[in-house]
């Protein structure tokens, strides 16, 4: 600016009004470069907020640790997502990818570089954001192998890390080994934390030392913050107490500063019944609510209950559907040949009675869903698959398995191998949730019909979960967490992987690589569309791949997805700024509520 | 003692191996998690060990150093975790100890001394309902009846906006309105027990030959019911001592139910978690808590009762 005015002053001689035109151009420029986020209008539809006040909300259990990466407890996964933000972030109502520490980044032409320009923003202790916070946290947290809750697999990309440099103060630039469509996504999961405060802490020659920071008794003025709010007080086993930050750097359409509320305080409550207690007599603002407990509460919401509760189109992805497995790897020869054969497949999708599951265990409220992707995820979903869903139909469920020789030679009501003897397989099943228990329930109930004999075994989940881990079942019934970009579930739906447990012989368990010559034809071809639409960074060349993904599973039913329960949730009626639009989406963020 | 310990922990350590899984088998399903870093984080743990490797390393650590180990969950010392906890945890339990003897004593006298009258029954009708309905299922129609009279604020131990609050005449009466849920659901379970041990010993003391001779000297019936009291206390006296342990276990469901900040809550996720040293130091401290007790209860039996003394 001084040179630019010394030029000036050269050139056309000293003017005030000259000088001051440089200036305000400059200042503009300026105000423009730091221009705090303005928040999409969709979360702020009320234009006079109600400032100040605590939103009270409820976690399932104390947090294990306050250090995002050095921990593997989702309620600390809840606490650190409002007091921590990455360089991109999902939009809390439509998951789309948009700008968050980086304001602005340029992808280079071969899709290998970005350079990401950070926002001029400062640390909740007055600290700038800066590109050594982007370096340290991705060198000894993302990336790091032995922090517990890392993420060096996402920025693994073909055997190979992603590479950091700091360009300058402001600005660092990504070297990706190879195009990787899901970078911008799984950096959205990555939050920045703070080289000042922790720098100093961490032993780098030991990086394990990364996981024993900010654990639950560091004082909270060690834990600086860059998202909405900041960690004040931890009572243990009680509640943790979230201020305001003052350098939040988000405003709304009308130009207040975000957060609306100035505390925000996590009640620790362990039994859901409870939590609903709480909920209903004021004490807690917004809770998500199950189906069993919705018409209850909807109908206390009629009655004049001070609350609103909400029915949305699931957006969430976690959990994914709930779906019914058959494992191709079972000890038993003769089930192990049916559970491979796709006929056999198919018959037991016809005697999936979805809409009897949805009226009876969902209580109307859940939707069919996808293999496995939502509906409501417009970039993935292919909606072909409803074409190639069999509906429920026993007779030509038992058609089939008449066809595939299964038939009942002794009259006893049930179907027989083709040598006479007993055909019966288990359903192993976890206990909680009670869904699980209920679908397996009713999808016996109507195998029985057409002679199936489907034994349930119902037992404890974590037995489950290393049951299934150890290929140790016959048939189950189960779901996963999910997530919006099939990339990022590529563990569980691409054949080969750990997460494939139904056909475990898809892997090798030390190597941990793919074994093609035990992949059924169409299971090598959804390995290979999983590998294109990783480097694919074409957004609609990647959706092909991931629609012949969605036909392949809807057609031969690796796992059949039942269906998929809807987001239900609750709002205290003090709490502002929680509205449904026309598609049924529910907008509700910690930062645009506000308390009346 | 020690040889008792020794045993206790061997026992509870073969419990703990034997729950099918480890510490890490929680995560095996998470598609975050790849299955390299669930070694890598066996393996730091120390959980590729055999058992008995690290049972006597647990041994060592508390022998050599006074170091109950370190919670798999937490990634802090156990002793520390326990310490946190340990507050409220005694409060509540002495509380519902106080308000259990301060009923069952009295009810007690009152039933041996009317026996078989209107108020005995009565005594006792109520006292085996609290002893037939499971405590957390109380717990659970209390809170329902709060909710349906209107109530602002269910379970735990404070509204909110007081949990962590300076202390003031405010948090202390928020504090009382929510205390008296806990104290009945966890004293009622055991007034029955303490009521019938304490009408039976007074029943027998009353009918006992030294107390008609009392009677026989012109005692006023005040002095022989003090008297009588006095020696049917004794047996309260080694109750009162087994029932420590009591104060920090034996409320595990009601605590997750009413949301208390106590102990139980967090060793039942600690077994579910297979977080071992964890629950390996609870169960000591609670073996530990037991012996002292009895050694308590041994002691206060000596000085109230001469006879024990002499002989």
């Amino acid at each position: 600016m001084i040179s630019l005015a010394g030029e000036l002053i050269q050139k056309g001689g000293f003017s005030v009004r000259r000088i001051f035109l440089v200036i305000l151009t400059v200042f503009c420029a300026v105000m423009v470069l730091a221009a705090p986020f303005v928040e999409d209008e969709m979360l702020t539809p009320n234009s006079n907020p109600k400032m100040g006040g605590t939103l009270y909300l409820a976690l399932s259990g104390a947090p294990q640790s306050f250090n995002f990466y050095g921990t593997l407890d989702s309620n600390a996964y809840s606490v650190a997502g409002q007091m921590l933000v990455g360089l991109v972030e999902p939009h809390p109502v439509t998951n789309a990818i948009r700008p968050a520490l980086a304001e602005s980044w340029e992808v280079s032409e071969n899709n290998k570089e970005v350079i990401f320009h950070l926002r001029d923003v400062k640390w909740s202790d007055g600290t700038p954001v800066s590109a050594d916070d982007v370096l340290f946290t991705f060198n000894y947290f993302v990336m790091n192998p032995v922090a517990r809750g890392n993420s060096i697999a996402r920025f693994t990309i073909e055997g190979e890390l992603v590479i950091w440099e700091k360009i300058d103060e402001r600005t660092v630039k990504a070297t990706l080994p190879a195009p990787y469509a899901a970078f911008f996504t799984v950096l959205s999961h990555a939050y920045i934390y703070p080289a000042h405060a922790l720098e100093s802490k961490i032993d780098k020659e030991k990086l394990d030392s990364v996981n024993d920071v900010w654990l639950t008794n560091t004082l909270p003025a060690e834990i600086p913050a860059n998202g909405p709010f900041m960690i004040t007080e931890y009572i243990t086993d009680q509640k943790v107490v979230m201020t305001k930050n003052p350098n939040y750097w988000k405003v709304d359409v009308y130009g207040n500063a975000l957060p609306y509320v100035d505390k925000l305080e996590y009640l620790v409550v362990s039994d859901a019944q409870v939590r609903l207690a709480k909920f209903m007599a004021g004490e807690i603002d917004y809770t998500a609510v199950s189906a069993r407990d919705f018409p209850t509460l909807k109908e206390r919401e009629l009655a004049g209950g001070p609350f609103r509760v909400f029915l949305a189109e699931p957006t969430q992805p976690t959990p994914s559907p709930i779906h019914i497995a058959f494992n191709f790897d079972t000890d038993n020869p003769k089930l192990k040949e049916l559970f491979k054969t796709t006929e056999f497949r198919q018959a037991m999708e016809f005697a999936v009675d979805r809409e009897r599951v949805i009226d009876e265990v969902y209580n109307g409220l859940a939707v069919l869903g996808g293999v496995p992707v939502l509906p409501a995820n417009k970039a993935f979903y292919n909606p072909k698959i409803e074409e190639i869903r069999r509906p429920f139909d026993l007779a030509k469920a038992a058609e089939i398995l008449d066809k595939l020789n299964l038939k009942d030679l002794n009259r006893d009501g049930f179907r027989q191998y083709p040598d006479g003897s007993k055909f019966e397989f288990v359903i192993t099943v976890q206990s909680a949730p009670q869904e699980y228990q209920d679908v397996a329930y009713i999808f016996s109930q109507d195998l029985e019909k057409i002679g199936v004999k489907a034994n349930l075994q119902i037992l404890d989940s974590s037995l489950v979960g290393q049951m299934f881990g150890a290929g140790n079942f016959e048939a189950g019934i189960r779901a996963f967490g999910n997530q919006p970009d099939p990339q990022l579930r590529k563990a569980i739906w691409q054949p080969g992987t750990q997460l494939y447990y139904w056909h475990r012989t898809t892997r090798n368990p030390e190597t941990n690589a793919p074994i093609f010559e035990n992949m059924l034809d169409w299971e090598k071809r959804v390995y290979d569309l999983f590998e294109k639409g990783q480097i694919a960074m074409d957004p609609t060349v990647r959706k092909t791949f991931y629609d012949e993904w969605q036909e392949i599973y809807a057609e031969y039913l690796p796992v059949i997805f039942v269906c998929k329960g809807m987001n239900l949730s609750a709002a205290n009626k003090s709490l502002g700024n929680v509205e449904q639009n026309a598609e049924g989406l529910l907008s509700y963020a910690s930062w645009t509520v506000f308390k009346n | 003692m020690i040889p008792m310990m020794v045993l206790i922990s061997i026992i509870c350590f073969l419990i703990t191996e034997l729950q099918p899984g480890d510490f890490v088998s929680q995560y095996l399903d998470n598609p975050r998690i790849s299955p390299a870093q669930i070694e890598l984080l066996k393996k730091n743990l120390g959980l590729d060990d055999p058992g008995y490797i690290r049972y006597l390393n647990w041994v060592k650590g508390i022998v050599t150093r006074g170091d109950f180990g370190y919670s798999f969950a937490f990634q802090r010392p156990v002793g520390e975790l326990i310490w946190e906890r340990m507050g409220w945890t005694i409060f509540i339990a002495l509380g519902a100890i106080v308000f259990q003897w301060l009923l069952a004593v009295p009810m007690g006298i009152y039933s041996a001394l009317h026996p078989y009258s209107f108020g005995d029954y009565t005594l006792t009708v109520i006292g085996f309902i609290g002893l037939s309905i499971p405590d957390f299922f109380m717990a659970l129609m209390l809170m329902y009846l709060m909710l349906q009279m209107g109530a602002t604020s269910i379970g735990g131990l404070f509204s909110p906006q007081f949990v962590g609050a300076p202390f003031s005449l405010a948090k202390l009466l928020d504090l009382l309105s929510h205390l008296w849920m806990p104290l009945i659901v966890v004293g009622m379970s055991g007034l029955a027990g303490l009521m019938r041990v304490m009408r039976g010993n007074m029943l027998d003391v009353v009918s006992s030959p030294y107390i008609t001779s009392l009677r026989a000297h012109g005692l006023d019936e005040k002095t022989v019911r003090k008297h009588a009291i006095k020696n049917a206390l004794n047996p309260m006296v080694s109750i009162a001592g087994t029932e420590l342990p009591n104060v920090f276990s034996g409320t595990i469901i009601t605590a997750i139910v009413l949301n208390l900040p106590t102990m139980g809550p967090f060793f039942y996720n600690a077994l579910l978690n297979h977080d071992q040293y964890l629950v390996m130091t609870f169960l000591m401290f609670i073996a530990f808590i037991t012996q002292i007790g009895n050694l308590l209860a041994d002691i206060a039996l000596a000085v109230l009762d001469p006879r024990i003394r002499m002989s």
